[in-house]
């Protein structure tokens, strides 16, 4: 019953997308059929689900933990942003080096930047009492010009023609790939461990505990001897952590340099991701896929049925609508069942 | 009284189900004009749901009620208001931020001009003795005062049937007094009182007749006149009373909880400042404090169970200084504690019974190890308590939520009791509980303190304290008085203290040797 | 500085205030009936992107805004279906608007890249505004006097009329409001959707007189500073008010800055543009610990309404 309502709003969401994009003056049906299941039936769009499912995921399971522990931070586009400024200036410090402590000095970068991202809020919202939901959100348009200023001025590449970004990164810096031959990059099993890793914390540690009951119930939390000041550090240190090693794999996997096109909105739509996972690591796993099929199968409209790229926001958003009216009826109907039976034996 | 106008209210065959109870089963009864009927029964008994009825909350599934004669609908509380019902709830449906004025203004149906209004509201206040400045803001009037508001938004109605849900719940004795003189000159004016209560004193003091309600259905309707407290009670309860089996001659150990001088600010506008409170109890003792709600109550329980953090020596166990020490520090050393509020604080509804274990028997019981939980010993455990407080569950894994209110306060209750504290602190330990596990928590107290752990039992409920306590205090504005024997003050006494008025020492008995005779 | 620089200056911070001011007075108002609604920035794209549509469609502005007033508060009623009649997550829903307001104005707005519309008609006679100074006064856009008057407007309905008490009522204690017999939800409702329109109307007034163009993503969070702003006012509508010019005048910095030169330019134009953000941030931080225990937000603002009996 727990994931009924998931996947029938993912359904549901292809059903009224076909019908409102056919309205629109769209070939709905074909849409529909390009966007979901092109990227599963074709095996060469398998490798770009992967890659894209990646930060999604990661993400992802920072943000679901957060919100379990009720703490809303909608910063994570940030938080990634900041993790791959982060392992990029490690980059741009170790140009002219070689070796194999370069990559995982950049991601240990990455994962503080994104760390210290989340850091900001957690601090406003534990000293200042500043609810985090703005404050993190306002932070992702600071640094997006902060990116801007770098890649325009200390940052940019010399020998790039004047182009706002940075140098290529030398193979000690890139994440290499699973196979030769592939773009199947090393982030891809690293979001799947994560996810693993997450789920295990969640489910059988003090840690988890302490997260689940702070967002549940914050004064039995208290009582039960566990801090909320304690858990809203956390949960933005993770998620933001997680946030920023995702923005960091994806500078030094698919990117390979800095460039100002690199906030894609990932942060964002990794929320939907958490919230279709039902904030499970092992759901957002699924909900990651999900979405990036959504990404995957929106290039292709547009290549084949010419369908905008700014349909693929609208099937992300209708499948969070969706999943969030699918849930309370779930419940409803859970509650409607229940005084029917009663009155049969009344 | 004339016999021979019309009933003011006639109800017969009220029935309402709800999922898995039956509210009300056939309810009859019926009130006079100008007639104080008290409506009488235990918690869940189904009362509220009654007048929820008549006030047009709620619709009976079947049944009629008559109005002055004439059978009525009433499908909604303005509809109720147009018939000349008022209603005053236990719980004040009140607009904290809003003015005295905007309060009423909101409940009338009327539109009326303020000014107006408010020349009203002097008339009706006036009338009956009731004092309130109508440019108040609700959040600054005390609990007497904001029931006076309810009072006058029903008078300016010049009801013919006012119900009152439990109107002395939150008040002092003094001020249910007050409240009684206005009940009696009313009805003496015409007015009907329809008076829900479980307390049978004030029944017996102010109403002529009353309908005892036990399980949805009734059981009596008598003249409380003529009854004796005891046998309203028993058909309340229906069976006879038990009482608690005390041991006799117990000695009382060395001091084992020790406050002195605790003093904490309010941590919000609505709490109330702790004020150099001071009290010591023993090894086996059960230690009371008694007081209306609203008191510092709730802030004695966050700093003695270590929610919040006070002077290191405010608070001493077996005299090592713990004021500074976290809950969690304080259960390790044996501090348990239970909180009024079950859902949200005493519990996790949406958790099941054994992550509510690990909640707060974790370390004491070991269920922790290398940062990860054994759920099988957090399993074992609440088994445990469901089996010994014969919890209504369907085992561990139910979720806490979907335990009935009493069954869920026997489980925290057994939670920490057997966790085998030296120190157990408990707010309102059977609010909203039923007869039966009323007496099966208390008994668990009393052997608790019977094997020598120090109690603290903080309760609105006397008549409990009386029968559970060794000795007591009152909290009054955050400050505590001095500790009395029980058996030897008066209920007067501890009234007269809830109400605020602090006497000479000679005046109200205090026990020989209560008065901070323990060294700190 | 001259006194045509200092009206200039005037003039584009009022400008620039004028749609964070609507859409804040929108929220306020949902806010003090117990909503809130994260999805001002969805809200205010869709009003942008339709207000566009019809004014260059029509050649009425006045349509235009119409227009972006009613799609803003129709999409505010998904927002209301959700929270209200469903009971969902209030957070997670206003996230969903704006994600939701993004796309579909992207989509939407497509076939009107590029197009130009026709500007409103000035309120008052240009002879009126031709002094420098009495430029101040009447040399605005319809929409800056018609954000004023809503101002007062939403100031008298709140505290004086009887509708104004039962939504905050409403916003203060959902239950008791209920239990007297106001429908909960109806008034949460009404205050959505006026939220909604209020949002629509902000949103135009970018694309029909700030740029005036569509371009995707033009309101560039200002939603979302509407958001803060109410924090900022206590939920006072004349605080809103002041709160919303300097709000206005750290917005336009940038553009005073490159005007005025000296050692102005020597800051990177990044730094101002992200100014407005770190702004928002330190104001509601002061706000905060100047507000140290007690907060004037509506007690039952954010938390669903489950109507027990």
């Amino acid at each position: 019953m727990l994931y009924a309502a998931p996947v029938a709003a993912v359904l549901l969401t292809m059903v009224l997308g076909a019908i409102i994009f056919s309205l629109m003056g769209y070939n709905g049906v074909g849409a529909v059929i390009e966007i979901f299941t092109r990227p599963i039936t074709n095996p060469l769009k398998w490798q770009d689900l992967g890659i894209k499912a990646a930060p999604l995921v990661v993400i992802g399971v920072g943000l679901s933990i957060a919100y379990r522990a009720n703490v809303w931070n909608i910063g994570a586009e940030g938080q990634y942003i900041a993790g791959a400024m982060a392992g990029t200036a490690v980059a741009l410090l170790t140009m002219s080096m070689e070796g194999p402590w370069i990559l995982p000095a950049m991601i240990v970068a990455g994962v503080l930047g994104g760390m210290a991202w989340g850091a900001i809020p957690a601090l406003l919202k534990t000293e200042f009492a500043v609810n985090e939901i703005l404050t993190s959100l306002m932070l992702n348009y600071a640094i997006v010009h902060l990116l801007y200023f770098l890649l325009r001025g200390p940052w940019r590449d010399p020998m790039g023609f004047s182009f706002p970004q940075t140098s290529l990164f030398t193979p000690s810096q890139s994440l290499p790939y699973l196979w030769q031959g592939t773009i199947m990059h090393w982030g891809v099993p690293i979001a799947v461990i994560v996810a693993l890793v997450a789920w295990f914390v969640m489910s059988r540690s003090v840690f988890g505990f302490q997260i689940k009951v702070v967002g549940a119930a914050p004064s039995a939390a208290r009582y039960g001897g566990f801090s909320t000041r304690n858990t809203v550090w956390l949960a933005l240190l993770v998620s933001g952590g997680l946030a920023g090693l995702a923005g960091i794999l994806e500078v030094a996997g698919p990117f390979r340099q800095m460039v100002p096109g690199f906030p894609t909105g990932y942060g964002f739509t990794a929320i939907i991701v958490a919230f279709l996972g039902r904030l499970n690591p092992l759901g957002v796993i699924v909900a990651g896929i999900v979405l990036a099929i959504t990404y995957v199968g929106g290039e292709v409209a547009q290549t084949t049925i010419g369908l905008p790229s700014a349909a693929t926001g609208i099937f992300q958003a209708m499948m969070l609508f969706l999943l969030l009216a699918g849930d309370i009826l779930v419940r409803y109907r859970l509650k409607a069942v229940r005084p029917a039976t009663a009155g049969e034996t009344a | 009284m004339d016999a021979n106008l019309p009933l003011r209210l006639e109800l017969t065959g009220i029935t309402k189900q709800f999922p898995g109870v039956l509210a009300n089963d056939h309810v009859s009864f019926s009130v006079r004009p100008g007639e104080i009927h008290a409506l009488l029964g235990e918690n869940g008994a189904g009362k509220s749901t009654l007048v929820k009825m008549i006030y047009g909350i709620m619709q009976p599934d079947a049944g009629e009620i008559r109005w002055d004669g004439q059978p009525v609908s009433i499908p909604n509380p303005k509809s109720a208001r147009k018939l000349g019902i008022g209603m005053v709830f236990q719980h004040f449906s009140l607009f904290e931020a809003l003015t005295v004025l905007e309060n009423i203004a909101l409940g009338m149906d009327a539109k009326i001009p303020s000014r107006l209004l408010e020349a009203k509201i002097r008339e009706v206040m006036n009338q009956y003795g009731l004092k309130l400045d109508p440019h108040r803001v609700v959040s600054t009037l005390s609990v007497g005062e904001r029931q006076r508001i309810e009072i006058v938004r029903a008078l300016l109605l010049t009801p013919k049937l006012l119900i009152m849900d439990e109107p002395t719940s939150v008040l002092t004795p003094q001020e249910v007094d007050q409240l009684f003189i206005v009940l009696r000159k009313l009805a003496a004016e015409g007015c009907s009182i329809l008076y829900i209560s479980h307390k049978l004193h004030e029944i017996k003091a102010l109403c002529d007749t009353a309908t005892i309600l036990r399980a949805g259905k009734v059981v009596d309707t008598c003249d409380p006149g003529i009854e004796t407290s005891r046998s309203m009670a028993e058909k309340m309860i229906g069976g006879n009373l038990k009482d608690i089996v005390k041991q006799g001659g117990r000695s009382l150990g060395e001091p084992a909880f020790t406050i002195s001088h605790l003093s904490l600010p309010a941590a919000g506008p609505f709490g109330t400042d702790l004020e150099d409170i001071s009290f010591s109890v023993r090894k086996g003792e059960v230690f009371g404090i008694a007081g209306v709600a609203g008191n510092g109550q709730n802030e004695l329980l966050l700093a003695l169970d270590g929610e919040v953090a006070s002077a290191p020596g405010a608070i001493a166990m077996d005299g090592h200084p713990v004021g500074q020490l976290h809950t969690s520090a304080r259960r390790k050393r044996g501090l348990c504690a239970v909180p009024e509020e079950r859902n949200g604080h005493a519990a996790v509804g949406d958790f099941t019974l054994s992550e509510n274990t690990v909640l707060t028997a974790r370390n004491r019981l070991g269920m922790v190890s290398a940062g990860l939980i054994k759920a099988g010993a957090a399993r074992t455990f609440t088994g445990e308590v469901i089996a010994a407080f014969a919890v209504k569950a369907l085992g561990p894994g139910a979720t806490a939520g979907s335990l009935s209110g009493g069954n869920l306060q026997k489980y925290i209750m057994g939670r920490e009791i057997l966790q085998k504290p030296t120190v157990l602190v408990v707010n309102q330990p059977t609010w909203g509980v039923d007869a039966g596990a009323a007496a099966a928590i208390h008994q668990a107290l009393v052997d608790l303190a019977a094997s020598g752990s120090a109690i603290v039992v903080i309760s609105q409920d006397l008549d409990e304290l009386l029968s559970l306590c060794d000795t007591l205090a009152v909290i009054n504005e955050g400050r505590l008085s001095a500790r009395m024997n029980v058996g030897e003050v008066s209920v007067e006494e501890i009234g007269l203290l809830m109400g605020g008025v602090h006497g000479t020492p000679e005046e109200t008995h205090i026990a020989p040797g209560g008065e901070h005779a323990v060294p700190a | 500085m001259s006194p045509e620089f200092l009206v200039a200056v005037i003039i584009t911070i009022v400008g620039a205030a004028t749609p964070i001011l609507l859409a804040a007075l929108g929220e306020l108002v949902a806010e003090k009936s117990g909503v809130l609604n994260l999805g001002v920035e969805g809200m205010m794209l869709i009003g942008a992107v339709t207000g566009f549509a019809v004014a260059s469609t029509t050649g009425n502005p006045w349509l235009g805004v119409l227009a972006a007033a009613a799609a803003a508060s129709m999409t505010s009623m998904i927002f209301g279906f959700l929270t209200l009649s469903l009971s969902a997550n209030q957070v997670a829903t206003g996230l969903a608007l704006t994600i939701f307001g993004a796309g579909f104005s992207a989509l939407a707005g497509k076939a009107f890249l590029g197009r130009t519309i026709t500007p409103f008609v000035e309120v008052f006679p240009a002879e009126l505004a031709r002094h420098a100074i009495w430029r101040v006064v009447f040399g605005y856009s319809p929409l800056v006097y018609l954000s004023l008057i809503m101002v007062v407007l939403t100031a008298w309905f709140l505290k004086s009329t009887r509708a104004g008490l039962i939504l905050r009522a409403v916003g203060e204690n959902d239950h008791s409001a209920h239990s007297i017999g106001y429908s909960v939800i109806g008034v949460r409702y009404a205050a959505v959707a006026f939220g909604g329109a209020m949002a629509g109307v902000a949103g135009s007034c970018f694309s029909l007189v700030l740029t005036p163009m569509w371009a995707e993503g033009l309101t560039a969070g200002r939603g979302w500073i509407a958001l803060a702003l109410v924090v900022f006012s206590a939920w006072r509508p004349y605080r809103l008010l002041a709160g919303a010019y300097l709000f206005g005048a750290v917005m336009t910095l940038e553009l005073h800055a490159k005007a005025a030169g000296g050692w102005f330019s020597v800051v990177p134009p990044e730094a101002w543009a992200a100014l407005p953000y770190l702004a928002t941030i330190l104001v509601l931080v002061a706000i905060s610990m100047r507000r140290s225990g007690g907060t004037s937000a509506p007690a039952c603002l954010g938390k669903p309404f489950l109507p027990t009996a």
